[in-house]
């Protein structure tokens, strides 16, 4: 049996959290907007390599623009988690340090993959720009529409999470 | 158990499922209520949330709770709250469906979150507009800029062309290329008035200006213009509109002229009027109502409102002679003056083109300040008072007033004059010159005149506490005026002054 990891999938509301889990897990995408509330729960065995898993236990958020009001019962033996915002929404990433300082802070220790995500809705070139201008570092550009690197984000923090 | 009993246990226990669960995950019991009944079996079976028990079993953790949690078991989806209880030998784990509540609160989390998620999206949209539309004007301004100095090249060179010896039908082809020149010329004026306005780049002008000369000037000019096309022109003033205002003259004339040749150019006969009325004046500002009228083909209700937008004009232009872009232009200035405009039309009828702008009244014109007005006796006496000039200190922070102040007291040639406008600064002034007066603004910014008549008079020298201080002061009111004379200064007069006042008081208090 592989190894059970939690994963928390953080960040504002609207971002793509809920979508980029869909695509990761199901391979599959809805451009309607149902706002997730409280939490949800979904399971997926990650192959690392041919003889290597783990099974992610992967914890969709509730969306919201004040991080620290996320609930710490939420949190609760996290292993890994993913802080997503919307390269399309400035909101979203303007205060991208503060939200991960109290990330960090509730959940020391636990490695943390910085993604930028819709990057479908913008040109990539500007948005680099723009995201070196405003000193904002991430990990992942991604879109859940296209499914472009959602995978490799995914299999990154398992990567992480395997030693 | 009695019925009452059975009953509200039942009725407790439909939306509450529990699990006993021992500290390595497996259910010992389960009672039987929405969730699936499992018993000796993991319970991250039932559902992987479970997988959190573990963490919870190995932490120090009394009890935690766990928020609005969708647990599906059997395809069906029930939304919880999540409570692990640690008992001795066990974990009690109870769940509460509520998911009536929480389906009502997706509902307004949902209307929220759309909501605020839009208008960021429409402040985004907005500010790329804007963007563009910045580009576009400036990109015009300077493209219009640019075929300025050819087209001036043109007409000048047309017009030395025309006094040459032409033949045949040179003559004519000569007339019609300087009509369409100017045509040319007016339209790229237009253009670029337009986008000006369009780019935040135009500066207004606040200065004093004749009103009544420029009223004059449209007068004559459009009756000329009105008569040669059959139509007639009229100039109607209501009320005593000021001659002199601070404002814009240029712009306003702009604006005037706009209307007047709009109405003229779809006036075919009748009359087109100008009419001036002063709405109100208070203390030193007038509201002016400026409108245009005519027996024009007037203007259809629905496109009221696009006639003054820009581009739509644009896209007629040609539709009538010139851009059309008059009445945007019109718009666009009287918006930057603070004003707008507004019109009134029956197709067929005719139009109304109106506006009220307010206007500052110089200060100096509301009591006619020149020194011929001064009376001479004053003047005698005071230079009888003293062979050489006086040496006054004037304490003030409005510009307007020093301006006055300086012409009165100059034009009598009885007065050295030093300005200061910071009232922190004075105590040191008059302990380093000699002056035989101070005339002192009472509102001065940061200090107040009366407390530095105060000071000057404490000051223990002679020379100093005794000099005649004349405060200045918009605030009339006799108590306040008492009050200053009682922290030292020799007498009050009040603004807008009178020069002889003035003068008078001044002499009366020099030595
Ligand atoms: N164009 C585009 N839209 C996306 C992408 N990911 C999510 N969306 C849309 O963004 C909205 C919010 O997505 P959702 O996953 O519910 O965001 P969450 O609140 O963070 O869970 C939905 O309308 C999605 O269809 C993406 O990569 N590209
Ligand atoms: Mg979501």
């Amino acid at each position: 049996m592989s190894k059970s990891k939690k994963i928390v999938v953080l960040g504002h509301f609207g971002v793509g959290k809920t979508s980029l889990i869909r695509r990761f897990v199901s391979n599959s995408f809805s451009d309607k907007y149902l706002v997730s509330i409280g939490v949800h729960i979904t399971k997926k065995v990650v192959e690392i390599s041919p003889t290597e898993s783990l099974s992610f236990v992967i914890w969709d958020l509730e969306g919201t623009d004040e991080i620290d009001t996320i609930r710490d019962a939420y949190l609760l033996g996290t292993h890994g988690a993913l802080f997503v915002f919307d390269v399309s929404r400035p909101s979203t990433f303007q205060n991208l340090k503060e939200d991960l300082k109290i990330v960090t802070a509730k959940m020391p220790k636990v490695p943390v993959l910085i993604i930028g995500n819709k990057i479908d809705l913008v040109v990539e070139k500007e948005l680099k720009e723009l995201l070196k201008e405003h000193n904002i570092d991430y990990n992942f550009l991604t879109s859940a529409k296209t499914g472009s690197t959602v995978d490799t984000a995914f299999l990154e923090l398992a990567k992480e999470l395997n030693v | 158990m009695s019925s009452f009993k059975k009953y509200s246990q039942e009725f407790i226990t439909k939306n509450l499922h529990f699990y006993l669960v021992d500290f390595k995950g497996l259910v010992v019991d389960s009672n039987a209520s929405f969730m699936p009944r499992v018993v000796n079996k993991n319970i991250t079976s039932i559902h992987p949330f479970f997988e959190c028990f573990s963490s919870f079993a190995d932490s120090l953790e009394k009890e935690i709770v766990f928020n609005c949690v969708h647990l599906e078991t059997n395809e069906k989806l029930f939304i919880t709250d999540v409570q692990f209880v640690r008992k001795e030998k066990e974990v009690l784990v109870v769940i509460q469906d509520f998911t009536q509540h929480y389906t009502t609160y997706q509902e307004v989390a949902q209307a929220r979150n759309e909501s605020i998620i839009n208008s960021e999206l429409i402040v985004l949209k907005n500010k790329e507009l804007q963007e563009r539309e910045e580009f576009k004007n400036s990109f015009i301004q300077n493209f219009s800029h640019e075929l300025r100095n050819p087209l001036t090249s043109i007409i000048s060179l047309t017009k030395l062309l025309a006094e040459t010896d032409l033949i045949g039908p040179q003559k004519e082809m000569i007339n019609f290329l300087l009509e369409s020149n100017s045509n040319l010329k007016l339209m790229l004026e237009d253009v670029l008035s337009i986008s000006t306005i369009a780019s935040n780049k135009l500066q207004l002008q606040e200065k004093a200006f004749n009103l009544n000369k420029l009223i004059n000037l449209l007068e004559f000019t459009y009756t000329a213009k009105a008569k040669q096309i059959g139509v007639e022109f009229s100039l109607k003033t209501i009320g005593k509109i000021p001659e002199i205002v601070e404002g814009d003259r240029l712009r306003l004339f702009q604006v005037l002229t706009n209307l007047l040749d709009n109405a003229l150019k779809f006036t075919e006969e009748g009359s087109v009027s100008l009419l001036v009325s002063l709405n109100q004046t208070r203390a030193n500002k007038a509201n002016i109502r400026f409108l245009v009228e005519d027996t024009g083909i007037g203007i259809p209700e629905k496109d009221q409102e696009s006639i003054f937008e820009s581009f739509k004009q644009l896209n007629n232009c040609g539709k009538t002679d010139g851009t059309g872009l008059g009445l945007a232009i019109v718009s666009g200035l009287l918006q930057k003056m603070g004003s707008k405009i507004k019109v009134e039309s029956v197709v067929g009828k005719g139009t109304k083109f109106f506006f009220d702008i307010t206007f500052k009244i110089p200060l100096k014109t509301k009591k006619t300040v020149v020194s011929k007005n001064i009376d001479k006796e004053l003047l005698s006496a005071i230079k009888s008072k003293n062979i050489k000039r006086f040496k006054l200190l004037i304490v003030e922070d409005d510009e307007q007033v020093q301006t006055v102040l300086f012409k009165v007291l100059i034009n009598t040639d009885c007065f050295y004059i030093d300005l200061i406008n910071d009232g922190s600064k004075v105590l040191q002034e008059v302990v380093n010159n000699s002056y035989d007066l101070i005339l002192m603004d009472v509102n001065l910014p940061n200090v107040l005149g009366n407390h530095v008549a105060r000071l000057i008079r404490d000051f223990p020298m002679d020379s100093i506490n005794k000099i005649p201080i004349i405060g200045l002061t918009a605030n009339v009111f006799n108590n306040q005026e008492k009050g200053y004379i009682k922290d030292g200064m020799n007498a009050v007069v009040s603004k807008p002054f009178d020069t002889e006042n003035l003068l008078e008081t001044i002499l009366r208090h020099l030595k």
